[in-house]
This record gives structure tokens, C-alpha cells and sequence, in this order.
């Protein structure tokens, strides 16, 4: 049986570093302006502080890719093992992917005036590596898992604050943040 | 270019139309900032238009590339080795060094930002001259003709002065890549010079240190994972040492408790399991407290006071009589009972230890906090324990030749002939010649501008600056430049046009760790890293010693003799050379080129400092009661020190950020879509009261002077402070914290460093909404 890769974000350990987003653009050089991962500062409606619990989102390779289901030029396919694939030689600029993405995962390049986003680094999966942002994560809390045999009971499909989309099955698995004791000053 | 909105906040914006649960979404998630998203104005800036080709990548597979090994050389606890990739004589990309089980095959935000430092458009390319400091008129000129116009400026001071003490190093932490020695290598090869000595970082613990222990020496923070108890004092390893977390969380997971103590509500504060927020500069206070109540509840551990101590009963005596917890508590601002419970938790675990940060002895009183936290960790006999000790920092891998650095005088040179100290932590005294009749003219790295303005006979003419943002990172701004004044040259070595070149005459292009032969050791982990040349230097640039070199040559065929600094140097050779055998047993390595195949680790004796309890104080104990720390005119035991009076209603913290080491890394393009632009964090309640709304735009200000920037509301900061991070430049905007920071002392760090450090965090200030 061929694997389901999907993203675990584990916001237990997740310090907000950046470094997951800039692995990324050291693999792939992305332009000023263009981050493939991002990661979002969780609300203080969600989480009572500020700044201080993240949601590092990349591509969710949904199930049922709308991204793929609405591209007019098929620019997108999915593999196998789940990775949705843009291809930029037959994408025609026409943003539609951006409009159907529930996530807003797919970016319009203005410089070559074609959409782009996360690949999930399937060329280094193919070389056995990991993805550049799951390879940099100091803190283990980004880490690349197989649906298939995944069976982290802390992991959830749709945490507070990400869009409740089940009929495009997001792969991305979330582990919910913690919250210390805190002792505030009295003067 | 309307369109290109939609690459990020608008993307999403537009992306969740179509759900119900878009309000919400937006709501829940905030973008990390619109102006991230804004819209480039060209493909990825080139680096020029003849430099190589660095443009878009994809993986083409490892036998694709060359790999070097590679170190981050910026002054971080971590202080990674990297694996670079190399395409086509390109830095292609970077990874983490995987050999190392520190760096762990990862590096962090600024790591993996080195390709585009490498390329980045912004790069200084040949020697420039400016014409009129902050003008921004400069012209390119060759090296010839600058190396001619500071060779003679550097003849003229020696046939003005009869010496070379108008000639000034600053110098620290840029690149701590051990032939970067050489700078001070250069400096002494032309003879007696002024240097500017000591460190603004961390000198009040080190002295501390060394009077309780007669070293600075941590365990290796990879022990971390067998503690049972872990207080991260003043510390934020999650912005600043991203991989000594992975230790804690483990720590955790096997058992550990993680209490966090710091002014602010940190990134790692809400990853422990209980957070104190304690009032600024009351760490010895509250140390104090916490040792007080065990004192009372007999939870000292006595045995081993007396066994390895030296005057702890003293010390107790002075706690019995002059501390009580109720008092330390308030100090602190935190409850009784709670001080309470956690000093009985740290005294019942076994073993347990304190995580001393940086910041916290960033105050008038921060070198006798850390004495009371070290003395907290001594009678609870976790010192010398696997897992325990006071980790504060080390020195213990950086034992190589400096042989760039030692350089001898030009015969018949004329110098200075007061007493002198060490010339930083890093002087092992090697440079040092005891029968010289002469030596350097030294002076405090923290006070630049008041030394220059105070400078006589002779005065500053010409200043050296490498390796070192002063203008950005030293403190009063305003006394800086106003000192430059008198200056009549100053010289900048650097990668980037930060606000020092700015004020510089000369920039001398410098080369990045990739274009560069060294190699690294860590003040924290004890791992060991060659720096391969992975890339050819772009463009006309030129490392530290390259530069000495040419300057040697050029002076030499001006004068001959009036140069010692080697001339046609090999750089690969020149690293080599900082090998000896002491640095291959340490580490189990037969040549420096096992280390092409992966890092090296220290063979320790054990993975705690201090394992035989045998201190290098002059008792060789654990001095309680140190008699040099009262030679040097602070009090024998670590007494209560009161903290800085307030000078402005509100505390101003100016700590270090994520995204950048120091002034590193956040001036690149890549880092400004992660981190658009500096914020002050205000409490809400404090903003509220002067009308201040988030996003607003702020005036900061204090007697010192002021900065403009917007304001972000968060309780994360207590409601008596601001709070900004220490840098953030671009073209575009002149934010500097040090316009606030004055240059006050702290009480400790001339003892083993040559100059008292900074009170960094002893600054005051007020805000007020201004028009945007």
C-alpha cells in the first residue's frame, strides 16, 4: 500500500521560530514577498497570549484537492503517496486555485505571472530526505507522518481557528498548545 | 501589480470567501503582518548583474552537489555547523550539521537565511569611500587606494604622535571564527594601539562566576535531559538557543519540572510548567528569598556547603540576619507561598539546575544576582552534578594557538605604560609579553563615545571597526556619532550598509563564513566545527586576515618594518595553524581534517563542570565568601544590591529578537517577508491610558532620546514596561534601540574582562502617540 504523507504540526512544541518558513525559501528561493509555509500566530480568543502559540502551515495535499478539481489547464495533480503537485509549465496564471483553495495555499507570482506553492518537497522525498521545513524544525514539532499508520492520539484534523473543511479531507494533522501555570506580579 | 496581492493576506482573504468560516478564521489566525505580503518589485533581487547566478532552486538531488562543512561563526549560543551545498561554485543551499547532536542535522531562522546573505544585492562589493560620513556619497575605489590612504594615515599618527595610541580597535562579536583574532592580530603587528576591551554581553556573570568558582564552566546542555528540576532564569532559548529546547522538552517528558523566571511572558516561558514574572534587576532578591526559606526549613544541603564551601556559614548568617522571604518576595513582586513551593521543589529534586540568561545580569546589580542564583544552586549541592549546575557559559573548548591573533610589535614601538587588564574574555593572557616595557592603551568597549570624547594625548585620530556594528548595537547613539566628530578616520569592515558604515569613511568589503577557512567552538555546547572555503570570496571582498595582510604589504613597502603581520598569507594555512595538540585531545581528532567528515565533541570527564569539586578559586572551593570579589570593591558575599532608580515612568527592555544575532541577518530581504518591521509591546492598559491603540504609531523617549515605531498591545509585558528588540534595520528605516539605552554600568565584568558591562536593561522611558 502506498504511503499518505501529511504534515504534523505539534503546537505543544512549536515556538513560533520562523525557521520551518526560511528552510523553505533556502531550498527554493522563492522571491521577496513569496513564503510557500507560513507560521500564523494563534488568536488570544483561542490562546490567551499573544504571539505565543503557532500554527506553521504549509500545502495541506487535501484528499480532494479543489485546487486540482478547478484548474481549467490541470496544473495540479496529486501523487500516489498524496503530495499535490503544481506544475508551473502548464499553469496559465489563471488564479483560479487561489479562489477554491479553502487555505489560502496557492500564491500568484507576479514575476512569472503563475501560481506556486508548497510541493511538500517531493524531490527530496524521492532522494529519501525529509522536507526542507520538517528537516530544520529544532524543536520536533513539525514532523512529516503517513496517514496510513499515523496514530498520534493528541492529533486532530481541525483545531480551533482552521477552516472546518471536511469534504476536501486537509491531510495536516494538529497537536493542540499547552499553557504553563502563570504567577503574574502582584506589585 | 494588483494582483500580486493575492500572494498572501489577500490570498487567504479571498480563498476563505467561499467558506462560512472565514470571519472566524481571519479572526482566529492573524496574518503575521500585511506588509509581509506586499508585493516585491522584480524577481528575486540579483546579486548584480555580474555576480553568479543565484535565482530560483529546486532539489536536483545530492549528487548534484559539492558539500563543505561550514559554521555559524554570530555569537550564539548554538553556534551551528552547517553542511553546505554547492552547485556551479553557487551556495545553493544549507542544512544543519548532522554528525552534531546539538546542531542535529537543523539550523534556525538566521541559518538558513546564509544563502541570501551570500547573494544579497545589499552586499558591500569593493572597498568604498564616502564623502561626507552619512551621506551616502560613496565611490568606488580598489584596494590599492584604500589600503594607500589608511597606510598613511596610520605613518602620519606615528610621526605626529611618536606612537600609534591614536589608532583605536572595536571590535567583538560579528564573527567569532577563531583567525578573526587576527583584527587584534593586525592591531598589535603595527605596534601599541588603543583597544577598546571587555564585552557588552555577558561580563558582570563571568566575573561572578569566577569569584564563586574561579571559572565560567556550564555543564554540556545536553545533560539537560537528565534534570529533574530546570529554572530558566532571565533566559529565552526559544529566540535565542533553538536547539537547547529539544533537551528541555525532553526533560520534561521524563519528569522534569521547568519553571521560568523572567520580566517578560517569553516564547520559552509558556513551554515550562510554571511561569513567575518578576520585576527587573530582583533576581538577587529573590535568590535570597528562595535560599532564606530553605535555610528555615533545613533543606540546605550542609554536608556539602562544608565539605566544597567556603564561607557559607557567613552567608547564612547574612541571609538570617538581613533577608527575610517575605521581603525577597516582594522585591520579586511575586507571592510568598509560591517562592515558597518552589524553592522546597528545586531543594527536593535531585539533580537540579538554573539556566543563568545573559539578561538578567544586564543590570547595576546584575553581577551579584548571579553570585546569589550560583550560591542557590551550591547549598542545594547541585554544583558538579550531571544534569545540576549554574549554567551560565564556557570557555573550555577554546583552548587554540591564536595564532593570527599573537603578533609582535614593530621594533622600537612606543606605547602606553599604565597598568593594563585583560583584553576581553577571550584573553588568555598568550598575546600578553611580560617583558615588554610598553603595552596597549585600553579602553571601555561599552563607553565608546565617552572615551573618544574623553581621549587626550593623543586623541582618537583613526578607528578600526570590524566585526562590530557600533552605531547599531553599542549604547547612547547620539554620543557616538557626536564622538566621531573628533575622529579623523574611520575604517569599516563589513558585509552590509548598516548605520556604522554609515559613519565610516572607509568600508572594506568582507567576505561571508562561506568564502571564508576557520573554525568554531561554542560558549555553551562543546562541539567543534571546521569552516571550509565552500565558494570563491564574491567580488573584490577579503577576510579579516586577508586584510591585514594587504595592509602589511602595502605599509612594509612604505616603511620597512613598520608592519610584523605576515604578508601573502594562505587562509586555509593560517587556519591550520590555530590547531595544537591540546585542541586534538580535547576533542579526539588526529588532524583538523577529520573534522571534513563531520564535527567534534570534547572527550569530558563528565558532562557536569566542576565534577571533582575542585574550584580554581584561590581556596579551591566553592567560595560563598569571596575575598577577590572584595579586593575588587564589591562585598565578599553575594548581599543584596539594590537595582537602578527609575529615571522615566516606564521599564525599557531591549532584548535579543528572533529574527535576527545582534544586527545579523534582519536587514535581508528574505527575513523582512518573517519580520516586516520593529514593534514597541505595550500592555494594553498602559496604552490605554495614553490613547494608544495597536498598530498606532509611537514616540518613544527618555534623556537619552528617542525612536518612532508602531506599537503592538500585549500582555506579555508587564504594565510598567516597553518592551522592543534590540535591532532592526533596512534603507528605509533608522530605528535603533541604543538612541534610548544609555551607557551605565553594571556593578561586575572588569575582573576578567577589562571593562564593567552594560546595564542594558536598567533603562527607563516614555511613550506617547504621535502622528503616523
Amino acid at each position: 500500500m502506498s504511503k499518505r504523507y501529511a504534515f504534523h504540526v505539534n503546537m505543544a512544541l512549536c515556538i513560533g521560530c520562523d525557521t520551518c518558513a526560511m528552510a523553505c525559501k533556502n531550498q527554493y528561493h522563492q522571491e521577496a514577498g513569496i513564503v510557500w509555509r507560513k507560521v500564523y500566530p494563534v488568536s488570544e480568543a483561542i490562546y490567551p497570549h499573544r504571539d505565543r502559540a503557532w500554527m506553521s502551515l504549509a500545502c495541506n495535499h487535501c484528499d480532494n484537492p479543489p485546487c486540482l478539481e478547478g484548474c481549467p489547464a490541470s496544473a495540479y495533480t496529486k501523487r500516489d503517496d498524496g503530495v499535490v503537485v503544481h506544475h508551473p509549465d502548464l499553469c496559465i496564471g489563471c488564479q483560479q486555485c487561489l479562489h477554491t483553495c479553502p487555505f489560502g495555499v496557492p500564491q500568484y507570482n507576479p514575476h512569472t505571472k503563475k501560481a506556486e506553492k508548497c510541493s511538500l518537497c517531493w524531490e527530496r522525498l524521492d532522494a529519501g530526505l525529509q522536507p526542507a521545513c520538517v528537516q530544520g524544525c529544532p524543536t520536533g514539532a513539525l514532523s512529516l507522518v503517513d496517514l496510513n499508520t499515523f496514530d498520534d492520539p493528541s492529533a486532530i484534523q481541525f483545531p480551533p481557528g482552521f477552516p472546518h473543511r471536511p469534504e476536501v479531507g486537509p491531510s495536516t494533522r494538529f497537536t493542540l498548545p499547552e499553557q504553563p501555570k502563570i504567577v503574574r506580579r502582584e506589585s | 501589480m494588483h494582483e500580486s496581492k493575492s500572494s498572501g493576506a489577500k490570498n487567504i482573504e479571498l480563498a476563505l470567501g467561499s467558506t462560512l468560516s472565514r470571519r472566524s478564521f481571519l479572526k482566529i489566525l492573524m496574518m503575521t503582518g500585511a506588509a509581509a505580503a506586499l508585493p516585491s518589485t522584480g524577481l528575486l533581487r540579483s546579486f548584480s548583474q555580474e555576480g553568479p547566478a543565484f535565482g530560483r532552486a529546486t532539489f536536483a538531488g545530492l549528487g548534484a552537489y559539492q558539500t563543505f562543512r561550514n559554521a555559524c561563526p554570530r555569537n550564539c549560543y548554538d553556534t551551528c555547523g552547517i553542511v553546505s551545498y554547492v552547485k556551479d561554485g553557487v551556495l545553493e543551499f544549507v542544512e544543519g550539521e548532522p554528525t552534531s547532536t546539538y546542531t542535529d542535522g537543523g539550523l534556525c531562522v538566521k541559518g538558513y537565511a546564509y544563502p541570501r546573505t551570500v547573494y544579497s544585492p545589499d552586499r558591500i562589493k569593493y572597498p568604498m569611500r564616502q564623502i561626507g560620513r552619512g551621506s551616502g556619497n560613496w565611490e568606488r575605489i580598489s584596494w590599492e587606494e584604500a589600503l594607500d590612504a589608511i597606510s598613511g594615515k596610520i605613518l602620519e599618527i606615528k610621526e605626529k604622535d611618536g606612537s600609534l595610541l591614536g589608532m583605536a580597535l572595536t571590535k567583538y562579536s560579528g564573527n567569532f571564527g577563531i583567525t578573526h583574532y587576527g583584527v587584534e592580530g593586525m592591531l598589535s603587528s603595527l605596534g601599541y594601539t588603543t583597544r577598546f576591551v571587555g564585552t557588552p554581553c555577558w561580563p558582570a556573570g563571568i566575573d561572578a562566576q569566577n569569584y564563586d568558582m574561579g571559572n565560567m564552566w556550564c555543564n554540556d546542555p545536553e545533560d539537560m535531559v537528565q534534570a529533574k528540576y530546570i529554572i530558566v532564569w532571565g533566559a529565552n532559548p526559544a529566540y535565542c538557543s533553538v536547539h537547547s529546547l529539544k533537551y528541555i522538552y525532553e526533560a520534561k517528558k521524563r519528569g522534569a519540572k521547568v519553571v521560568v523566571i523572567d520580566p517578560v511572558l517569553t516564547q520559552t516561558a509558556v513551554k515550562g510548567d510554571e511561569y513567575w514574572q518578576v520585576k527587573p534587576g530582583s533576581d538577587g532578591a529573590l535568590a535570597l528569598a528562595m535560599s532564606r526559606h530553605l535555610i528555615d526549613q533545613g533543606l540546605v544541603n550542609r554536608d556539602w556547603a562544608a565539605a566544597n564551601g567556603l564561607g557559607y556559614d557567613e552567608y547564612e548568617a547574612y541571609i538570617k540576619a538581613n533577608v527575610t522571604v517575605e521581603w525577597g518576595a516582594e522585591q520579586a513582586g511575586l507571592p510568598v507561598d509560591v517562592v515558597k513551593r518552589v524553592a522546597e521543589e528545586f531543594a527536593a529534586a535531585d539533580p537540579a539546575t538554573i539556566w543563568i540568561g545573559y539578561g538578567m545580569q544586564r543590570h547595576v546589580n546584575g553581577g551579584v544576582n548571579v553570585r546569589a542564583i550560583d550560591a542557590l544552586v551550591a547549598m542545594t549541592g547541585n554544583v558538579g552534578k550531571p544534569g545540576g549546575g549554574a549554567r551560565y557559559g564556557h570557555l573550555f573548548t577554546w583552548g587554540f594557538n591564536y595564532n593570527a591573533m599573537v603578533q609582535a610589535a614593530p621594533e622600537g614601538s612606543v606605547g602606553y605604560t599604565g597598568a593594563t587588564g585583560p583584553k576581553g574574555e577571550f584573553d588568555t593572557g598568550q598575546g600578553a609579553d611580560a617583558t615588554a616595557s610598553y603595552t596597549d592603551r585600553t579602553f571601555n568597549i561599552n563607553k565608546i563615545g565617552q572615551e573618544i570624547l574623553d581621549a587626550q594625548d593623543p586623541p582618537v585620530r583613526l578607528l578600526w571597526i570590524a566585526n562590530k556594528n557600533v552605531v547599531s548595537q553599542d549604547f547612547d547613539k547620539n554620543k557616538i556619532v557626536k564622538a566621531f566628530e573628533k575622529v579623523e578616520m574611520i575604517v569599516a569592515v563589513d558585509l552590509f550598509f548598516n548605520p556604522t558604515v554609515e559613519q565610516a569613511d572607509i568600508v572594506l568589503p568582507t567576505v561571508t563564513p562561506f568564502e571564508d577557512w576557520t573554525v568554531n567552538v561554542s560558549y555553551w555546547h562543546y562541539w567543534l566545527h571546521l569552516n571550509e572555503q565552500a565558494i570563491k570570496p564574491l567580488f573584490e571582498t577579503k577576510s579579516d586576515i586577508e586584510i591585514a595582510s594587504a595592509l602589511s604589504a602595502v605599509l612594509n613597502a612604505k616603511q620597512p618594518g613598520s608592519c610584523t603581520f605576515p604578508q601573502n598569507i594562505d587562509a586555509k594555512e593560517m587556519m591550520i595553524k590555530e590547531f595544537n595538540d591540546g585542541i586534538y585531545q580535547l576533542f579526539g581528532i588526529t588532524s583538523w581534517e577529520d573534522l571534513r567528515k563531520g564535527a567534534a565533541k570534547a572527550k569530558l570527564p563528565s558532562s557536569a563542570s566542576w565534577s571533582d569539586l575542585k574550584f580554581a578559586t584561590p581556596s579551591g572551593k566553592y567560595e560563598f565568601k569571596s575575598e577577590i570579589a572584595q579586593t575588587n570593591g564589591h562585598t565578599a558575599l553575594p548581599e543584596y544590591k539594590a537595582g537602578r532608580e527609575a529615571y522615566a515612568p516606564l521599564r525599557l527592555l531591549t532584548p535579543h529578537a528572533k529574527h535576527g544575532l545582534h544586527s545579523q541577518f534582519q536587514n535581508l530581504d528574505w527575513m523582512h517577508d518573517l519580520n516586516p518591521e520593529p514593534l514597541v509591546y505595550v500592555h494594553p492598559q498602559t496604552a490605554g491610558a495614553k490613547g494608544i491603540v495597536d498598530g498606532d504609531t509611537v514616540r518613544v523617549f527618555n534623556p537619552t532620546g528617542e525612536v518612532r515605531l508602531k506599537a503592538q498591545l500585549t500582555n506579555n509585558v508587564p504594565a510598567d514596561t516597553l518592551l522592543m528588540y534590540e535591532a532592526w534595520f533596512s534603507a528605509k528605516n533608522t530605528f535603533n534601540v541604543n538612541l534610548l539605552v544609555d551607557d551605565v554600568s553594571s556593578d561586575m565584568g572588569a575582573y576578567k574582562t577589562g571593562s564593567p558591562g552594560v546595564a542594558i536593561h536598567d533603562q527607563f522611558a516614555d511613550i506617547e502617540k504621535v502622528a503616523a
